[in-house]
């Protein structure tokens, strides 16, 4: 089949910095009134330091407490009350800061977004500290230590990368941790991370671009870059794992599951691109071969349009992850033998043109449905230029998923998808354990 | 040195803004409502129905999403599997959602894809392969869904709350997909008759949103409607309040680190004349991030990752439920500030500040709330399913932006009822349920029967 229809529309850009050394990226799109602001910070859990898990989250949090001219909790009323939506997230190689504002707001959100970028450390006090340090252990609690199936994350990259490896450690870190971070752990960590010559600040939408340097060159231009930064440790690490890892793990959950990881290529390369349609062709959608054999034909597993998909590491190494939740009555042992047989003979058989067709057209459809969005094609901006040095990749994004071939997909598969790199966490109702 | 701007900036001069332009029109039998929406390669197109799980017999509770599930595993002659080929090698992702009010059957779709993506449509609604062995496993796989939702503390509680707010028996006292009694119930027949009477163009219309510029819109509603006729009723729930008084429900999950909570009461139904004032007072009490639940029992108290309260208002009914997941030691504190907080709210009403942030919070979020194709579909599927004017967005808007003080008052002071608030609660019963004898809320029952 043909991809005739689909056409990857090419976004202008102007990528450009301040002498302080903020990169700043403006993409000018006046469908709507609107405008997505967008700031990547390089650092992530992957820079935090031994017994300091978490500390980058933890800090995130804190950029909504209050800085030099924001009280605590006005950052999020100012930005509400023009209907702004925002939010923030931490991952392993960043962290974000987003806020999409109707468009004659732009300047509240530029001058809010300055304002903690330079003017952090005196609001910083242990009063709000422990505030949120309540708040994410809260969080920890409600999103993993509380929640069926929530460790599976954090055991997966505990067991798939090699001891203190940057990725070995989950974003929200571990209670201890939590606890034992201090007021001067966090003004250290802002002093060497959150600095404009560490951060790219994208803009999506309804703004002209001249008059929108102009103000963040008003409202970022007064900050000095910092003079030793922290850069991300060296992520580098044997491509496979060299073993088999099973880990089986009795919990509060109503049917078994199995979570697989396998150490990949990282995200930014040929052979992730490759992965990322291989994924896809085995189980993404409703038309892949895992839902085929394994839903529609044998009726082992719960429905899922994504039973794999790799994290977008690129330090060194990523994860590829494969799930499957069982069905009542099946066993963790049937599911993951019959996952097992449909992969190797993918990997053996090799993969069918229409097969390869279904999934680039999927990936494609993904991608400009994305891209589409203000928000996220700010983010994929801030991504690319932060991570690649170049936000223009986003514009070939489509180009790169669409050049891997069914040859490809089989090398890389079979170079990622072996037993003995991959770590097989299998979840037990507690009963059945026991 | 660093040099920061203290002066917060005042905001620029507005775009004029309005509800995106769409087209309603007649098509085969059928309406369609359209809405072009630029460089948005991808438009969401459904067939929006105005019949839902609210219409469903408490004892076939489900019906309605068994059928929305088994419409999608083969139509047309195409087996499940070939059906799911048949969307997706054009990059069209098909969904089937099912809410108390509506049902939604359509794709995802690029733009040049979207003939094909109606002919798909048409099949699953008038040549629907309907096969028993397809029944069994789409129920078995929501079964397990049922099952698995209700693991989640959260949805435990929900669930139970409403179990505790309508009467036994009837279809609000069941969740929204039904239970697994109920779905296993649910035959070839059953779905064979809400297909063949519920279902219907007469309560339906399709609805696109997205880049529209090369689509002959009358031959996509012709292509969808093709063969398809009947006119059908939206049908109700018959809601029933529970009787018994209030109370508190600990639901025992041993060794949980958070008890999940669910504190409400029956609401409103949708179209309350009242209503811009009463979610004007919701986002105040439970809506915003600095509402006053989520300000008190998170930035404050630091107690939980969120807390919020909301009016879920259907066509027929309505609850009013806050909710929060809070540190297992916290419990009772927890609820007595939350509570307190609804207090304050029903006795003493908005303060101007507050209404001030609410009021342009709704006001200004319009543009971003209907950029999207999602976005747009949504909207205009309610318009379909609560019989709205074309006008209903820009008109609403207004009413938002003119909502006074009083109005807010009034609707705090008659839709928040302390009396009648029932509180569950899912976590460590051994560890929580004593204290819970003290927050006032009436007796402690503790279910250890999971």
């Amino acid at each position: 089949m043909t991809l005739t229809g689909m056409r990857a529309p090419h976004f202008e850009l102007t990528d450009t910095r301040l002498a302080n050394g903020l990169r700043v990226v403006v993409n000018e799109d006046h469908a709507v009134p609107i405008v997505a602001v967008n700031i990547w910070y390089d650092v992530g859990s992957r820079h935090e330091e031994p017994g300091r898990t978490g500390l980058a989250h933890l800090f995130e949090h804190l950029m909504f407490e209050g800085s030099a001219h924001v009280e605590k909790g006005e950052h999020l009323k100012l930005l509400q009350a023009v209907g702004a939506t925002l939010n923030a997230t931490t991952w392993c190689d960043r962290t974000n800061y987003f806020e999409t504002v109707p468009s004659h707001h732009l300047e509240l959100a530029l001058w809010l977004e300055a304002d903690r970028m330079g003017g952090l450390a005196d609001s910083l006090s242990q009063e709000t500290l422990d505030n949120q340090r309540a708040v994410v252990q809260n969080e920890r609690r409600q999103s993993y230590d509380n929640q069926p199936y929530g460790g599976w994350i954090e055991q997966l990259q505990q067991s798939a990368f090699p001891a203190g490896h940057p990725y070995q450690h989950s974003t929200i870190g571990s209670m201890d941790d939590l606890e034992a971070a201090s007021l001067d752990d966090v003004k250290d960590f802002y002093r060497r991370h959150y600095a404009p010559n560490n951060a790219v600040l994208t803009l999506v939408g309804d703004v002209d671009t001249d008059a929108a340097l102009a103000l963040v060159e008003k409202y970022f231009g007064g900050i000095p870059a910092c003079a030793d930064l922290v850069g991300a440790p060296d992520g580098t690490a044997p491509p496979v794992i060299g073993e088999e890892i099973r880990k089986v793990i009795p919990d509060n959950v109503p049917l078994p599951a199995v979570f697989m990881g396998y150490r990949c290529p990282p995200f930014g390369t040929p052979d992730f691109d490759a992965l990322s349609v291989l994924s896809v062709v085995l189980g993404g959608g409703r038309g892949s071969r895992l839902y085929r054999e394994l839903v529609l034909e044998r009726a082992l597993v719960r429905p899922s349009e994504e039973f794999v998909g790799a994290f977008d590491f690129v330090g060194g190494v990523s994860l590829l992850i494969a799930d499957l939740h069982c069905a009542e009555g099946v066993t963790p042992e049937q599911a993951e033998a019959a996952y097992d047989e449909v992969v190797d003979a993918a990997l053996r058989d090799g993969i069918a043109d229409d097969e390869l067709a279904r999934a680039r057209a999927l990936l494609t459809s993904d991608v400009l449905g994305h891209l589409a969005s203000l928000d996220s094609r700010a983010d994929a901006l801030s991504q690319h230029a932060t991570l690649f040095g170049d936000p223009e990749l986003v514009n070939t994004r489509v180009d790169r998923l669409l050049a891997p071939t069914a040859d490809d997909l089989l090398r890389v598969g079979r170079a990622v998808l072996r037993r003995d790199n991959r770590v097989v966490l299998t979840y037990l109702p507690e009963e059945e354990s026991a | 040195m660093t040099v920061l701007v203290p002066e917060r900036p005042a905001a620029g001069e507005p775009r004029p803004y309005r509800f995106p332009a769409f087209t309603r029109h007649d098509v085969a039998g059928g309406t369609v409502i359209a809405c072009h929406l630029e460089r948005r390669p991808i438009v969401s197109m459904a067939l929006v129905s105005r019949v839902g799980a609210a219409a469903e017999d408490p004892g076939s509770a489900g019906v309605a999403q068994l059928t929305a599930d088994l419409l999608g595993q083969g139509a047309g002659g195409l087996d499940a599997h070939a059906f799911a080929i048949a969307g997706e090698r054009l990059g069209a992702s098909w969904f089937a959602a099912v809410g108390w009010d509506s049902s939604h059957l359509g794709f995802d779709v690029p733009s040049f894809a979207v003939p094909e993506a109606a002919r798909l449509l048409n099949s699953a609604l008038v040549a629907p392969a309907m096969i028993a062995e397809e029944l069994a496993r789409v129920r078995d796989e929501r079964v397990d869904d049922l099952v698995a939702e209700a693991a989640r503390p959260r949805v435990r509680a929900a669930r139970e709350l409403a179990a505790r707010l309508w009467a036994e028996g009837t279809r609000y006292a069941l969740p929204q997909g039904g239970t697994p009694d109920t779905v296993e119930g649910v035959d070839l027949d059953a779905v064979r008759a809400w297909h063949e009477s519920r279902l219907l163009p007469g309560a339906a219309a399709l609805v696109l949103a997205g880049d529209l510029t090369e689509l002959d819109l009358d031959l996509v509603g012709a292509a969808v409607f093709d063969g398809w006729a009947g006119t059908g009723e939206a049908g109700g729930a018959s809601p029933q309040a529970a009787t018994g008084g209030r109370r508190v429900v600990v639901v025992d999950r041993p060794g949980s680190v958070q008890s999940a909570l669910a504190l409400g009461h029956l609401g409103p139904a949708r179209g309350a004349p009242d209503e811009v004032a009463l979610t004007t007072m919701q986002a105040a009490l439970g809506g915003l991030f600095n509402s006053r639940l989520n300000y008190t029992l998170r930035e404050k108290k630091g107690y939980t990752y969120g807390a919020s309260a909301q009016y879920d208002m259907r066509r027929d009914g309505g609850v009013f439920v806050a909710q929060s997941e809070v540190k297992t030691e916290v419990t009772a504190p927890a609820v007595v500030d939350a509570v307190a907080e609804i207090a304050g709210m029903q006795a003493g009403g908005i303060r101007d500040d507050e209404l001030d942030d609410v009021r342009r919070q709704r006001v200004e979020r319009y543009p971003l709330a209907f950029a999207s194709p999602r976005g747009v579909l949504g909207a205009l599927s309610d318009l379909v399913v609560h019989d709205l004017p074309d006008d209903y967005y820009d008109r609403q808007r207004e009413r938002i932006a003119a909502v006074g003080k009083d109005e807010v008052d009034s609707a705090a002071a008659k839709h928040l009822r302390l009396d009648e608030l029932t509180l569950v609660v899912v976590g460590d019963a051994s560890a929580v349920a004593d204290s819970l004898g003290d927050v006032g809320l009436g007796p402690v029952e503790v279910r250890t029967d999971e």
